[in-house]
């Protein structure tokens, strides 16, 4: 697709099953946040075609952004429940899924609070929250705990993880950090510097549980060496 | 409260006190400055013709400022729906702050007569750009990825402009009306020069007949009426937006 | 304390000259400042003959508001165009200024109304309608003492501007003879005045003055400045024409034509049986007396202010 006039993205083909947890890397400029937002249907390819099978109701995608953008007038719940709000669900069942997807971030206890009063890591864990409340079957995140410290930022990788495994949705999750994807996805696709080509397909050789012990494991850094190779070519 | 109210008395005290000392002992005529002395014994003497007067043009300036803020706003709703409709009309909108105000406060007079009203319409005239530009500016820049989440969902433009871009909008239309406030009370005391009444009366008598010091009276409770204004919409955005205001610092 | 007193002095001393404008060094150029735009009541001021009487001046237009008589006090400009009532209320605050020279030997003040009204007197403008007129001068305070604004709605004078007037033929308005009702007939409308003199009000107006320290510095300046005024104004009575043109030049809101008209139409009022006698600009004590009493009467001053410190004759 065409930007401004310079090309983004060009001759690209990619095919994702649904459940996989896809981790999309790439060097600046390599178009991984265009893709994104051309698979959320947020932007339209020039050329070509995006295909989601079944293409049931639209609103089984959902979207998770680097920093949290929370509405800052709205408390938690609210924020959380915004998606169904604008589907036009009623109160009563747009704050019921809302507490439960709190719940599943580990959110339950700050309701009433706002924004404002919560560390960045909460704020995401509301972003991530809104993202689930719809039940979507695609969840697409791009960079979100990028501007996270590093022990948050674990901690929220193990939980999206098991997040993924108990819904059985698919995931497709755009990063810049190579140890990140390696530890969260099962399969990894590494795109070029300009234009889009990928320089790299490849099902991750991990256990499915990811904890903290595989942090340590030399498993991970093998993977990580191969992907960071590809990026580097 | 006490940060706030303190450290700016401190000086206004020490030239109050400068200058009493500087007319008692001759050094500065009495007929050019007055002492504060006799500012605050005219305030005393004329203060039923005082309190009256400010009564009027506090009614003038706050019927003027709040025609500009739901206008203001409700311009600025409008002119956010398209980019043609910014482009033909916002140039209007820039001739309500440029024009000059005492040249056009005698035709308010000829449309309106002499009474309150122009008065109001001439605050009115000289308060309402700011909201217009602030509020314009707060809608336009709302952050592109809340407005595509509001899409991703499904909501129509009307949808995301009064549930998004209009409350995030707040703190840019709390700035527009504070300037405006004291642009209201400036363009009240325009209007009553021509039409007569308040504030302005009370100038342009005391100053026919050389009592500078009741000048320096009205215009003191002018330059209160602005201030005491200017701290109504502080108190008022400090209450709306109390929730959100951190947040703003840090996202 | 005579380090206090001299300081004081200096203070005093340099004080003005931080005024309006700096009067770098002691320059020979007097300032003349008028009280509005030039217009054929400054006539004689443009016509004056100033380089015969050794005298270098720069003539200052004002406007609408323009403080001469404070102008003067600070000294900010050498002399100044007021009126009477003015020196009398600005003496009474420790303003020392001194009249000079008369031009309206009778106050062209007056009130306009719509000749269609066919009223009688100045009493019967105040039943009913609309009144413009600068509520702090004293003649518009003895006409509320003598009559009462009860029936009558008071708002501020515009200034010159007819546009109210003219669409409103209850509308009466504050007016100079000289201006408003000329301007008034031009457009159509057949106007009555009723001068404020009739009342018994009648302070010599357009005075040229100066301040009671620059007459006891400099008396021959000042004495030159009055000669070449009132050759001035011989001149201007005599043929106005130049002098109009000079003033139509820097003064383009009125056409040759008012100008012309004006000149014409002031002339009762500024020669006068009085002139006639003692001179052009000439002033005399009892008037200055009858003012001050009134002033008093009004409750504007609070002590008698003695009338021949008001005024010189040179």
């Amino acid at each position: 697709m065409f930007d401004n006039q310079h090309v983004v993205i060009a001759g690209m083909n990619l095919q994702i099953d649904s459940g996989e947890f896809l981790a999309v890397l790439g060097p600046s400029g390599s178009g991984k946040s265009t893709l994104l937002r051309m698979i959320a249907r947020l932007a339209e390819p020039d050329s070509g075609t995006i295909r989601t099978e079944p293409n049931g109701d639209r609103f089984q995608t959902a979207y998770v952004f680097q920093d949290a953008h929370l509405l800052p007038w709205r408390n938690v719940l609210d924020n959380a429940a915004l998606p169904l709000e604008l589907m036009g669900k009623s109160r009563i069942e747009r704050n019921e899924k809302a507490r439960r997807a709190l719940e599943q971030v580990g959110l339950l206890a700050a309701l009433d609070r706002y924004p404002a009063q919560l560390s960045g890591g909460m704020r995401m864990r509301v972003s991530l929250a809104r993202a689930l409340v719809t039940e979507p079957r695609l969840l697409l995140l791009d960079e979100p705990f990028a501007a996270l410290d590093e022990i948050t930022r674990f901690h929220l990788d193990v939980q999206l993880r098991e997040l993924w495994q108990r819904r059985g949705m698919t995931v497709i999750f755009v990063t810049h950090s190579v140890s990140e994807a390696a530890f969260l996805a099962n399969r990894a696709v590494v795109m070029g510097r300009s234009g889009g080509a990928i320089k790299l397909d490849r099902i991750l050789e991990l256990p499915s549980i990811r904890n903290n012990e595989l942090r340590s494991d030399p498993r991970l850094g093998q993977e990580m060496r191969l992907l960071l190779g590809a990026i580097e070519e | 409260m006490k940060k706030t109210l303190l450290p700016p008395l401190i000086p206004f005290v020490l030239l109050t006190l400068i200058a009493e000392f500087l007319v008692r002992q001759g050094f500065v005529r009495p007929y050019l400055v007055p002492a504060p002395s006799a500012v605050l014994r005219a305030m005393i003497d004329s203060r039923v013709e005082l309190v009256h007067a400010l009564l009027s043009t506090s009614a003038g300036s706050l019927a003027g400022f709040a025609m500009s803020a739901l206008t203001g706003i409700a311009i600025a709703v409008l002119l956010s729906t398209s980019r043609g409709v910014q482009r033909a009309f916002y140039p209007y909108a820039i001739f309500f702050q440029t024009v000059p105000l005492i040249a056009i406060a005698p035709l308010l007079v000829i449309w309106f007569g002499f009474g309150i009203q122009t008065v109001i319409a001439s605050a009115f005239v000289a308060s309402v750009f700011p909201v217009i530009a602030n509020t314009l500016s707060g809608i336009l820049s709302t952050d592109p990825p809340l407005r595509d989440l509001f899409r991703l969902y499904g909501a129509s433009p009307l949808v995301t402009l009064f549930k998004l871009r209009l409350p995030a909008a707040m703190p840019q239309v709390f700035t527009g009306l504070r300037v405006s406030a004291g642009l209201a009370v400036i363009g009240a005391i325009v209007g009553e020069f021509i039409a007569g009444g308040g504030l302005s009366s009370v100038v342009d008598i005391a100053r026919t007949q050389q009592r500078i010091d009741k000048v320096f009276a009205a215009v003191l409770l002018a330059s209160l009426l602005g201030l005491g204004l200017f701290g109504l919409i502080n108190l008022l955005s400090y209450l709306t937006l109390r929730r959100w205001h951190a947040s703003e610092q840090t996202q | 304390m005579l380090s206090h007193r001299i300081l004081r002095r200096t203070f005093l001393k340099t004080a003005p000259a931080l005024g309006l404008l700096a009067s770098c060094g002691k320059s020979s150029k007097i300032r003349l400042a008028l009280n509005w735009k030039p217009e054929p009541e400054f006539g004689g001021f443009y016509a004056a003959p100033y380089s015969k009487h050794g005298l270098d001046v720069d003539i200052l237009p004002g406007g609408a508001g323009t403080p001469t008589v404070q102008m003067i006090g600070a000294g900010s400009v050498d002399f100044g165009i007021v009126s009477a009532d003015e020196i009398i209320l600005a003496r009474s605050h420790g303003n020392d200024v001194i009249a000079l020279f008369a031009v309206y030997e009778d106050s062209p003040t007056g009130i306009m109304v719509h000749a269609s009204r066919n009223l009688a007197s100045i009493g019967d403008v105040l039943k009913e309608g609309t009144i413009a007129i600068q509520s702090g001068l004293p003649f518009a305070r003895l006409l509320e003492r003598k009559f009462g604004f009860g029936h009558v709605k008071v708002v501020p004078s515009p200034g010159g501007d007819i546009t109210s007037f003219l669409n409103d033929e209850k509308f009466a308005q504050q007016c100079y003879l000289t201006s408003e009702p000329i301007a008034a007939r031009r457009k159509g409308t057949a106007v009555k005045v009723f001068a404020v003199s009739d009342i018994g009000y009648n302070p010599y107006t357009t005075v040229l003055a100066v301040s009671g320290e620059s007459l006891r510095k400099n008396p021959d300046r000042a004495k030159a400045m009055v000669a070449a005024v009132r050759d001035g104004w011989r001149a201007y009575l005599d043929d106005p024409k130049a002098a109009n043109q000079q003033m139509n030049q820097l003064n383009p809101t009125m056409d040759a034509q008012t100008f012309a008209e004006v000149a014409e139409v002031q002339k009762p009022l500024i020669e006068t049986e009085a002139t006639r006698r003692d001179g052009l600009g000439t002033m005399s004590r009892e008037r200055w007396e009858t003012l001050i009493g009134q002033f008093k009467e009004l409750g504007d001053i609070t002590q008698t202010i003695p009338a021949e410190e008001c005024f010189r004759l040179l």
